[in-house]
């Protein structure tokens, strides 16, 4: 056999494959392979999984078919018979809940996931949950950013990205995090965006065909890698619901279920999370919040970004201020007057630009079994937003008037105490 | 400018294709290009020992200062004519070439979680190869000492992180020649080969052993708090992990040097086909058990017989097995669960050898068929994945590491 032939043997094989990969991996037939189970939604709709959060394909075939994006973070996963999703399955409600977000998923993370349904949110509904707790004076930490950080979101934004204020902003938020850095090209053509510039030829292009690999990776894959996370805890909780919605009977049941479970401590803190997180080192954190703020941070910014999308899709949004536990707030010193501030500050920013479904439950933090642990609500207080959600998801709400205000990405504005009663008018 | 552990992603197999085309080329018009070929390996220590790593770079630079001396020296005092070859200069030589490795060992001993800063990924291997060399110019084998052969053997770079562990005189010659086109060839064909089953053990079975499975075996195990069936699952996951991944990375190593026209030693040959514990150990990580068979345990059952230690070769060799398998203990960790490795695989070998002897007595009354010799595959492979899982650790994490809560 000649050289020729010999090496054609030994290396044939090798480029075969890599021209098929490729022509698998560009090919745009897979966007229409959109079928997906409604068990695997199902199971999607309340597994918390950050592969569902960073994909598409599931989040868009959900929202499709009546469920309704819910954001937030760590408080999703307090099952309990009186979460927002056990109340929905148990009633058959109109709504399914989509749970979206995880411990440390913030404002920024959502503008992303945002990216990957823009089309499902025109014109529709979403429940926002804002955690006094995304509003740190460092605002969303890195690491807990890069987790939930998802390349397919960010190729898709830039694809769609017009210049705007929010584009720019977000474009400089993700230059700020290490995810934003981690593609050369990518960040290239983030730090044009931020500057005001379009993205260069050569990387659109870039983005283009990263972006139409990691659809097509997200088409073929994504249904396969739903973890059966919390569907058996669902059912499990529904069983311990009577089978009539009646809200003073379900009231007298939460308050019920909350004793039994917070026997263990003074702080109606659930025995569980009380044994395992706090037992041991509960004296060291006596007044340990005292300088604890939430009144200056970039998070304002970051969750003016989600306020924009919102804006720009027309999307009806219920926003949810919870509480903090009263009880623990005083052992630990949080200030009282900090947490209003914050809380004029928040629904100030909603109201002057039109937000104005907020179920504002910060005065709440002394009812009793509200909370479920220090910052996360549980049976009562689920059972005091179902009087705002179910209303809100299920009958006819006049369409929102959005007047977005760019003041709102001004580190003026993340750094606006109220001081001089700015948010009075 | 990205870093890269060799072999660890994607990139650096496209680096590696670039850079090797041209030698390639070369080897199949009959030429090496020893120049090309020695920047491209520093290219390729660079991208594994520089940028954020440049401190572990400027220890593997002081370390080979360290043993071309060292060699050299050696060398000078033992190939000069009428060398007196005393005993005791060759032990002080192989001494001083273990003590950067002893003194990397033990440091996390004294100073947990830190590593000591004359370390280096792969100085371990890079011990081997020197000690084997002093072993071999004491010998009388290595009549010549060349440093610039010396240093590429050393720092040859697709084995330099893990191995497989070649031999000097073996290598030497590869180097100094170019093998003939047709013979190139078959080697290039079987190096592509090689490289595409290192990707199926490695980036597909390792994945699926040691990402997807393991960590939820490893979470139910903890959460079970005690003995539970977990730990079994978690033994022959980690096994085929441990074999996967290791026996990829090793595919990697030698498809790379076939297609450099070196013919670097196969380091696994189907272990879990072992019918007993001395056929898996001429099986697993071959290049290391034949180093300790050469270096370790011939010498030392030379020295126990040329001394009269023991009356009867049995116990020699007995000896000789558990002294052999706990040094290999001792090299991989200053750790009770390495420790007991080894110890356990010392007299895995001398029942196995004890077993064979007794069988060979008795050939008339004890059967030997297929269905014996299933069951001898299928007790090794259980006694081997057992001697994993106390080599994983994790019984050490179970029992008596901290709980988390």
């Amino acid at each position: 056999m000649s050289m020729k032939k010999r090496l054609f043997m030994i290396f044939g094989p090798i480029f075969a494959a890599a021209l098929l990969m490729l022509a698998v991996f560009l090919s745009p037939l897979w966007s229409s392979l959109n079928y997906v189970n409604p068990k695997v939604v199902n199971n999607a709709a309340s597994s918390l999984s950050p592969q569902v959060l960073k994909g598409q394909l599931i989040k868009r075939n959900a929202l499709e078919h009546g469920y309704v994006p819910f954001f937030g973070s760590s408080e999703w996963s307090r099952f309990d018979p009186f979460h927002p999703a056990v109340l929905a399955a148990k009633y058959d409600r109109s709504y399914q809940p989509f749970l979206l977000g995880a411990r440390g998923s913030q404002s920024l993370t959502h503008f992303f996931v945002m990216q990957s349904i823009n089309p499902q949110l025109k014109n529709k509904k979403a429940v926002v949950f804002v955690s006094p707790q995304w509003f740190t004076p460092k605002g969303e930490d890195p690491n807990a950013f890069s987790f939930y950080y998802s390349p397919l979101q960010t190729t898709s934004w830039i694809k769609r990205e017009s210049g705007s204020k929010m584009d720019r902003y977000a474009a400089y938020r993700l230059l700020q995090m290490p995810s934003g850095n981690s593609d050369r090209e990518i960040a290239g053509a983030l730090a044009r965006i931020a500057a005001g510039l379009k993205p260069t030829t050569s990387q659109m292009t870039y983005v283009n065909i990263r972006n139409r690999i990691l659809l097509n990776e997200d088409q073929i894959f994504s249904r396969y890698r739903v973890p059966l996370n919390n569907e058996k805890t669902i059912d499990k909780n529904e069983e311990l619901l009577p089978n009539q919605y009646n809200y003073q009977k379900l009231d007298q049941l939460a308050g019920k279920i909350g004793a039994e479970k917070t026997t263990s401590n003074d702080f109606q803190i659930d025995n569980t999370f009380w044994n395992r997180r706090l037992k041991s080192h509960v004296k060291k954190l006596k007044n340990f919040q005292a300088h604890m703020s939430y009144v200056k941070s970039p998070e304002y910014s970051d969750f003016q970004l989600m306020l924009n999308q919102f804006a720009n899709d027309h999307t009806n949004v219920l926003f949810i201020i919870p509480p903090i536990n009263a009880k623990w707030q005083k052992y630990t010193g949080m200030s009282s007057a900090m947490l209003a501030t914050f809380d004029k500050k928040i629904t100030y920013q909603l109201r002057s630009q039109g937000f104005n479904h907020i179920d504002d439950l910060s005065h709440d933090g002394n009812v009793p079994y509200f909370m479920a642990d220090t910052i996360h609500p549980g049976w009562r207080g689920w059972l005091t937003m179902d009087k705002a959600i179910r209303p809100f998801l299920t009958e006819k709400v006049p369409s929102p008037r959005y007047r977005i205000d760019n003041y709102y990405y001004s580190k003026e504005w993340q750094n606006e105490s109220g001081s001089d009663n700015h948010f009075d008018d | 400018m990205r870093w890269y552990l060799p072999y660890g992603n994607p990139t650096y197999f496209i680096w590696l294709a670039l850079a090797l085309i041209p030698l390639m080329i070369g080897l199949l018009y009959g030429r090496r290009f020893r120049g090309y070929q020695t920047l491209i390996s520093l290219f390729f220590l660079i991208l594994t020992f520089g940028g954020p790593n440049w401190h572990t770079g400027l220890a593997l630079i002081g370390y080979l200062i360290y043993q071309l001396i060292l060699v050299w020296a050696y060398s000078h005092y033992r190939q000069a004519k009428d060398s007196p070859n005393k005993g005791w200069i060759f032990v002080t030589a192989v001494v001083l070439a273990i003590i950067p490795l002893v003194i990397v060992k033990i440091t996390p001993l004294f100073t947990p979680n830190r590593q000591s800063i004359i370390g280096f990924l792969g100085i371990s291997y890079i011990t081997f190869k020197v000690v084997q060399t002093i072993m071999e110019t004491r010998d009388g084998m290595i009549k010549e000492f060349h440093p610039v052969l010396f240093g590429q053997f050393l720092l040859f770079f697709p084995t330099i992180s893990s191995g497989p562990i070649d031999r000097y005189r073996r290598f030497e010659a590869d180097y100094a020649k170019v093998p003939e086109r047709s013979a190139y060839l078959d080697m290039v064909e079987k190096g592509v080969r090689y490289i595409f089953q290192g990707f199926l053990y490695k980036f597909i079975l390792a994945y699926i052993f040691g990402s997807i499975m393991m960590p939820q075996i490893q979470q139910r195990a903890l959460m079970a708090h005690g003995f539970s069936w977990n730990i079994v699952a978690y033994m022959y996951v980690y096994s085929m992990d441990l074999f996967f991944d290791f026996a990829g990375y090793s595919l990697f190593a030698v498809g790379i040097s076939y297609m450099m026209g070196i013919k670097t030693p196969m380091n696994f040959n189907q272990p879990f086909k072992s019918k007993n514990i001395k056929d898996f150990w001429n099986r697993w990580h071959m290049t290391l058990s034949f180093w300790f068979r050469d270096y370790i345990f011939m010498r030392l059952v030379f020295f126990c017989m040329k001394h009269h230690i023991f009356k009867s070769r049995t116990t020699t060799a007995n000896v000789c097995y558990v002294i052999n398998m706990l040094i290999m203990g001792f090299w991989h960790g200053e750790t009770w669960y390495y420790i007991t490795y080894g110890l356990y695989h010392g007299f895995a070998m001398v029942i196995n050898d004890t077993w064979l002897r007794f069988k060979k007595k008795h050939q008339d009354h004890i059967p030997h068929n297929k269905f014996t010799e299933l069951f001898a595959i299928f007790l090794t492979f259980n006694v081997v994945c057992f001697s994993f899982l106390i080599f994983s650790g994790f019984l050490n994490t179970l029992f008596f590491a901290p709980k988390p809560f």
